[in-house]
């Protein structure tokens, strides 16, 4: 592999010293001093007698004239000077057979020749001014010469890796901005097909029991159906990159271990594209990548802890604040959350604040903690000051949840969920876009709510009555668009299923 | 778009080069723009062309865009031959 790469770089030497214009005129220059026969250059480190014959046939303008004795001699005396050229690793003069004059000049680097520049048949000795003048001016052409070649060389081996090494910052960039699994876990798997150019990616992510790897993502480009498969700890290539640690390669496979501060599960990849096989430097990207995607993984899996323990607090609020609610009471709220959800990704909002109207489903009404059980439980129509009392429970939701911060964005949709689209609700009068979309999807639902569950100041209306009734005020109390959708989700099977599950399955 | 009009396009040209000699590159707008030395915001409007006509495929994230080559073997072979000629 050495011996390959040096005559590589032997032949691109001398390929660049052949056409360098600096060399052509420091042949010119020198060449009107000593008025040379020929010029020649040696490519051969350790030239044989053989390839000197062919250079003095080449380039003797003497040689039909020459005797055969004499061409012999000639031979051997610039063959010597060749010789001791590479000994003494500086130029030597030589006199030829003929009574002329040349000299040998070794093209060297460090401790290594690669060749030689010469003149031959030069009628006077060159002076020895004039040879160290060759000599500087040489070795300065041939400097520059490895130099080009050097960093020729250092871009070829440093640009790949450059460009790797974007790639897998970008790739960073891509897996770091979600923190939801599900939308992660597969754009490793397709970021990760990319970068190998492999047909199929597998993620699998061990068990709690730490004997199993679930599968979480396979994407084939080749196959539309695939199969998920468990694989046990410590069988197929999987399993043995997490038993040991350390990434399994094959040729058309590399199981890379997903590693934080125990194995987590693995990435594998199969069938390049090319049919090439998975080198070393692939196993070297797929360790970055892996590291990053491990992070990512942690990160989306402690958000989701987070989430999960954010949705029990406000599960447990809720729960102490229904018990002031009659029993008599059913309140919807899977079906309600649901409801709720689908108009919010019907109304195209992003996946916070989805989150955010999730948690305000459950919420929206804490605020009626501060209101009196008699006002709450009236059966009549309230008095002015008991209505006032109750248009404070917005207030009042916020003030409760203010403290929590995961919970800053679900503010909004609690303060202003009474606000009408006509700028007629209340506590601030808002009118519509003016109104948060949370807010709005909140009015909408939570009259809904109100009407077909029971309360003391009106009687329970059906479904289809509420659905009418909400239809009736779209563009007064609701916004239209959003009645539209809320209408739209309504006619889910669904979500039909889960309401009515929760109105009439449990009486 | 085809192919073959947007190699009449130096930027295209340029980026087409950029991602079929390494194929496995995902890289964002400043990414490609410093590989091949053009002004980002001219790489960031070629590069939604050649997703357009499928060269690209663009991986789109809340922070950033990564852009990678097409894994079609037609586009590919095509874009080999009009690299030769060009």
């Amino acid at each position: 592999m050495e011996e390959i790469k040096n005559y590589i770089y032997q032949k691109e030497l001398f390929d660049r010293l052949k056409k360098s214009i600096s060399l052509k005129r420091e042949e010119e220059c020198i060449g009107c001093l000593i008025k040379p026969a020929a010029w020649w250059i040696l490519e051969k480190p350790n030239p044989k007698v053989s390839d000197m014959e062919k250079l003095i046939d080449a380039s003797c303008p003497y040689r039909k004239k020459n005797e055969k004795r004499k061409r012999r001699s000639c031979i051997k005396i610039v063959f010597a000077a060749v010789r001791k050229s590479a000994t003494d690793k500086k130029l030597t003069k030589y006199t030829c057979a003929q009574g002329l004059h040349g000299f040998v000049y070794p093209i060297v680097q460090g401790e290594k020749t690669y060749g030689y520049i010469g003149t031959c048949y030069t009628k006077k000795e060159v002076s020895p001014q004039i040879l160290n003048i060759f000599s500087a001016f040489t070795d300065t052409i041939v400097r520059e010469i490895q130099k080009e070649l050097e960093l020729s060389k250092l871009y070829e081996t440093l640009r790949p890796r450059a460009i790797a090494l974007s790639t897998v910052h970008t790739v960073h960039r891509l897996i770091s901005s979600t923190l939801d699994l599900n939308e992660l876990l597969p754009r490793i798997a397709r970021l990760s097909l990319q970068i190998m150019r492999a047909n199929r990616c597998s993620i699998k992510l061990i068990d709690s029991k730490r004997k199993l790897l679930l599968p979480k993502v396979t994407i084939d480009l080749r196959k539309k159906k695939i199969r998920l498969k468990k694989v046990r700890v410590g069988k197929w290539a999987p399993g043995k990159a997490v038993k040991y640690g350390r990434t399994i390669r094959g040729d058309n496979y590399i199981a890379t271990p997903l590693i934080d501060e125990d194995v987590i599960g693995v990435i594998t990849l199969y069938d390049k594209v090319d049919k090439k096989e998975f080198t070393a430097f692939d196993q070297e990207i797929m360790s970055t990548l892996a590291e990053q995607a491990v992070i990512a993984i942690k990160n989306a899996q402690l958000y989701k802890e987070q989430e999960k323990l954010t949705m029990g607090s406000i599960k447990s609020l809720a729960a102490v604040l229904d018990r002031r609610i009659p029993s008599s009471r059913i309140i919807p709220r899977a079906s309600f959350s649901k409801i709720s959800i689908a108009t919010g990704q019907k109304m195209r909002m992003d996946s916070d604040s989805l989150r955010s109207l999730e948690y305000a489903s459950i919420l929206h009404d804490a605020g009626e903690i501060v209101v009196p059980d008699e006002v709450l439980a009236k059966p009549a129509k309230l008095t002015g000051k008991e209505y006032e009392l109750v248009k404070a429970h917005p207030s009042a939701g916020v003030e409760i949840i203010k403290h929590m911060k995961a919970l800053k964005s679900v503010t909004p949709i609690i303060l202003y969920h009474h606000e009408n689209y006509d700028g007629s609700g209340y506590p601030r009068g808002l009118k519509g876009d003016q109104i948060p979309l949370g807010a709005r999807i909140m009015a909408v639902v939570g009259a809904f709510e109100a009407m077909i569950t029971q309360r003391p100041y009106r009687s329970v209306k059906s479904v289809y009555a509420a659905l009418e009734e909400v239809r009736q005020n779209a563009g007064t109390q609701f916004d239209p668009k959003v009645v539209g959708a809320f209408l739209k989700v309504m006619k889910r099977r669904d979500i039909r299923s889960v309401l009515e599950k929760e109105l009439y399955g449990r009486r | 778009m085809d192919v073959d009009k947007l190699f009449k396009s130096d930027i295209h040209r340029k980026i087409i080069a950029f991602f079929h000699e390494n194929q496995a590159s995902i890289d964002t707008p400043r990414g490609v723009a410093t590989w091949i030395g053009e002004e980002r915001s001219r790489v960031i409007s070629a590069l939604e062309d050649l997703v357009k006509s499928k060269i690209l495929v663009a991986h789109r994230a809340t922070s950033t865009t990564g852009y990678s080559y097409t894994r079609d073997n037609k586009i590919i072979s095509k874009v080999t031959k009009l690299l030769k000629k060009s």
